[in-house]
């Protein structure tokens, strides 16, 4: 069995007095890539956010590599921070800096490295996400495809463990969603990283995944290789995987109470 | 990370063992900027006991390369664990160095 | 009656919340400046240095224009009260004084609050509803010493360095009236305005310059790291930033000159 990179144990988070997580248990192996997918206020973006440490959850934990990331102080969050990284779902590159600027912050910020060094790994990292050339360019420039790549090459700057992602495919088109897919495919295998992605492009999830858990409602239904999930029995997934309209998750209000509703 | 020199002919011999990471490359380079200085013009570098190199140590090599290629000098890599070998391939860095599979066969090519 | 008080109690914890707020950004400010480079990590110079140029240049073209008409309008008006006691050459020493004391430094706080105030809460609260600055965290880069620290120095340094050109731009304006309006004779005028004016006024002024320009810089800053709701959030962080920095410069104006005056300094 894979070794347990990341593991989360009865995770409760409220806001105000709605219950966003409700008790979240999963594990996330070394080297694989993990989808967290569901509806839209499902809590997913609020798990991811637990996951870096940028919220502190109500109760339960979360370990990264057998650290429990609810308790440290800021300087021992910093010393995990530098061991993932992340790309958001607006590749918040810094408006101000250069391409080159954006992607050697996290080595000139943490590291005692030569300049001359960064140069050769920043141009090293861009050829990896297939922007050679680039560098000079400000993020303005960029197209939204372009910039997610210059976002992943920052993301993988300092050769993390793990990476996060946020939405990849958000505001894409289906051929860029595509080749984002296959480099985040890419770098997980090659440089044997952990993946853990957060999405609810349907395409997206079942090209990249290795296990995917499905959220609803703060609460795990399921979690499960890419067959398990295509093959579940749970209506509420199969209404999710299809697209329906029909279905458990109700968008639309029923006759019953719609009167009393409108007359309210 | 340790680095021990050693000659075999014309040919100074790198022996480096440990990991190559962001924490060690700056130590690297400095042994490096050693022999840049001397101007050794034949370098051979021996990863048999080198676990994982990180891209802040494959972007040392690189630079090493293009530093030597300015006096006219030749840098040969050998004895690649798999792992390690992966990760120069991954970034392209394979076609750019003379990569031997024996200590014995990259002596006979300079 | 409880209504009222409460109707009180929520119109005052809004601004409340915000001072506090403002006064922690502060504190880490000053920790970054003074702990932060020995236990953690410095700041960069380079960026308080470009920090610096940027208030500099934003400004200097306002600020002397500004402080030139100030300075003529408040000859025009003195003039038109000392004539009358046959004391015209006193609005040399009138227009150097409160140039120095009150006039250059807060003129100087108001223009730079709404320039370059503005730009840093715009720069600052884009970054923010972009996710910029969750990014920096997630980087582990601290968005106090990365962002705020220098243009806190930038503006630090530079709100003094405008003052004294607000204060030789404004006696000038006052120059020009008293020489070609009143014909004051231009020695007189120069030795008035050196003789009365006293190396305390001006670096009183230059005292309250320096807290203006911490205000900007925090209320900026603040207000950029707490924006919120896309580009809307922008533009209202911007304006609650410039208003505000205007509220508070006018009350440590006031409150500062109180103290140098019942303290006789």
């Amino acid at each position: 069995m894979a070794k347990t990179v990341i593991k989360v144990e009865n995770l409760i988070k409220t806001f105000g007095n709605r219950r966003v997580l409700d008790g979240i248990n999963l594990e996330v192996y070394e080297g694989e890539t993990f989808v967290i997918m569901g509806g839209s206020g499902c809590g997913k973006s609020t798990l991811l956010r637990h996951l870096i440490g940028a919220i502190k959850p109500d109760s339960g934990e979360v370990r990264i590599k057998d650290k429990d990331i609810t308790q440290l102080d800021t300087h021992g969050m910093d010393e995990i921070k530098k061991r993932f990284g992340m790309l958001f779902q607006s590749s918040a590159l810094l408006d101000s800096l250069s391409v080159e600027e954006n992607v050697s912050l996290p080595l000139k910020e943490h590291t005692k490295l030569a300049p001359d060094i960064i140069k050769i790994m920043v141009k090293m990292k861009l050829g990896l996400v297939g922007l050679r050339g680039f560098e000079n360019h400000m993020p303005s420039e960029l197209s939204g495809g372009m910039k997610k790549r210059v976002g992943l090459a920052r993301a993988i700057a300092m050769d993390p463990d793990i990476v996060f992602y946020d939405e990849p495919s958000a505001g894409l088109d289906p051929v860029v969603t595509a080749v984002i897919d296959k480099l985040m495919i890419d770098l997980s295998k090659k440089l044997l990283i952990t993946s853990v992605v957060v999405t609810h492009d349907m395409n997206s999830v079942f090209r990249i995944a290795d296990r995917i858990a499905m959220l609803h409602k703060g609460k795990i239904l399921q979690i499960g290789t890419k067959e398990e999930i295509k093959n579940s029995t749970n209506p509420i997934v199969q209404q999710f995987i299809a697209g329906d309209v029909e279905g458990p998750i109700q968008f639309l209000t029923k006759g019953d109470d719609y009167l009393e509703h409108l007359t309210q | 990370m340790s680095v021990k020199e050693r000659n075999e002919g014309d040919v100074m011999v790198l022996d480096l063992s440990g990991e190559i990471n962001i924490n060690t490359s700056p130590d690297v380079r400095k042994c490096f900027d050693k022999l840049i200085k001397e101007q050794k013009k034949k370098i051979l570098l021996n990863f048999e006991e080198v676990g994982y190199i990180d891209s802040s140590g494959l972007a040392t090599m690189v630079e090493m390369m293009q530093r030597m290629k300015r006096f006219g000098g030749t840098l040969r890599l050998t004895n690649l664990t798999d792992k390690v070998r992966g990760l120069f391939e991954i970034t392209k860095l394979d076609r750019l160095f003379g990569i031997f599979p024996s200590e014995e066969e990259a002596l006979k090519d300079f | 009656m409880i209504s009222f008080i409460e109707q009180i109690g929520a119109f005052f914890r809004r601004p409340f919340e915000k001072a506090l707020g403002e006064l922690r950004l502060f504190l880490q400010v000053i920790y970054w400046i003074f702990v932060g480079p020995f236990v953690r990590k410095p700041f960069s110079w380079r960026s308080t240095a470009n920090q610096m140029a940027f208030s500099g240049v934003h400004s200097v073209i306002i600020v002397f224009f500004v402080a030139l008409f100030t300075g003529i309008v408040l000859a025009m008006q003195s003039a038109y009260q000392l004539v009358q006691f046959g004391v015209k050459s006193l609005v040399a020493t009138l227009v150097a004084v409160s140039m120095a004391r009150e006039l250059g430094p807060v003129f100087t706080a108001l223009v730079v609050a709404g320039r370059v105030g503005s730009a840093i809460t715009a720069e600052i609260s884009s970054m923010k509803v972009n996710e910029q600055i969750e990014a920096l965290d997630t980087m582990a880069i601290n968005p106090v010493r990365f962002l705020a620290v220098p243009r806190f120095l930038g503006l630090l340094v530079m709100m003094p360095c405008l003052t004294i050109l607000a204060d030789v731009m404004g006696m000038l304006g006052g120059f020009i009236i008293g020489y070609f309006s009143l014909k004051i004779n231009p020695g007189l005028y120069m030795n008035m305005t050196v003789k009365f004016l006293l190396l305390k006024d001006i670096y009183t002024g230059l005292f309250k310059s320096m807290i203006f320009g911490v205000i900007i810089a925090i209320v900026g800053c603040y207000e950029g790291l707490n924006a919120s709701g896309g580009a809307e959030g922008v533009g209202r962080s911007t304006t609650v930033s410039v208003v505000s920095s205007f509220i508070l410069i006018i009350l440590a104006d006031c409150l500062l000159t109180g103290i140098f005056y019942f303290l006789n300094i």
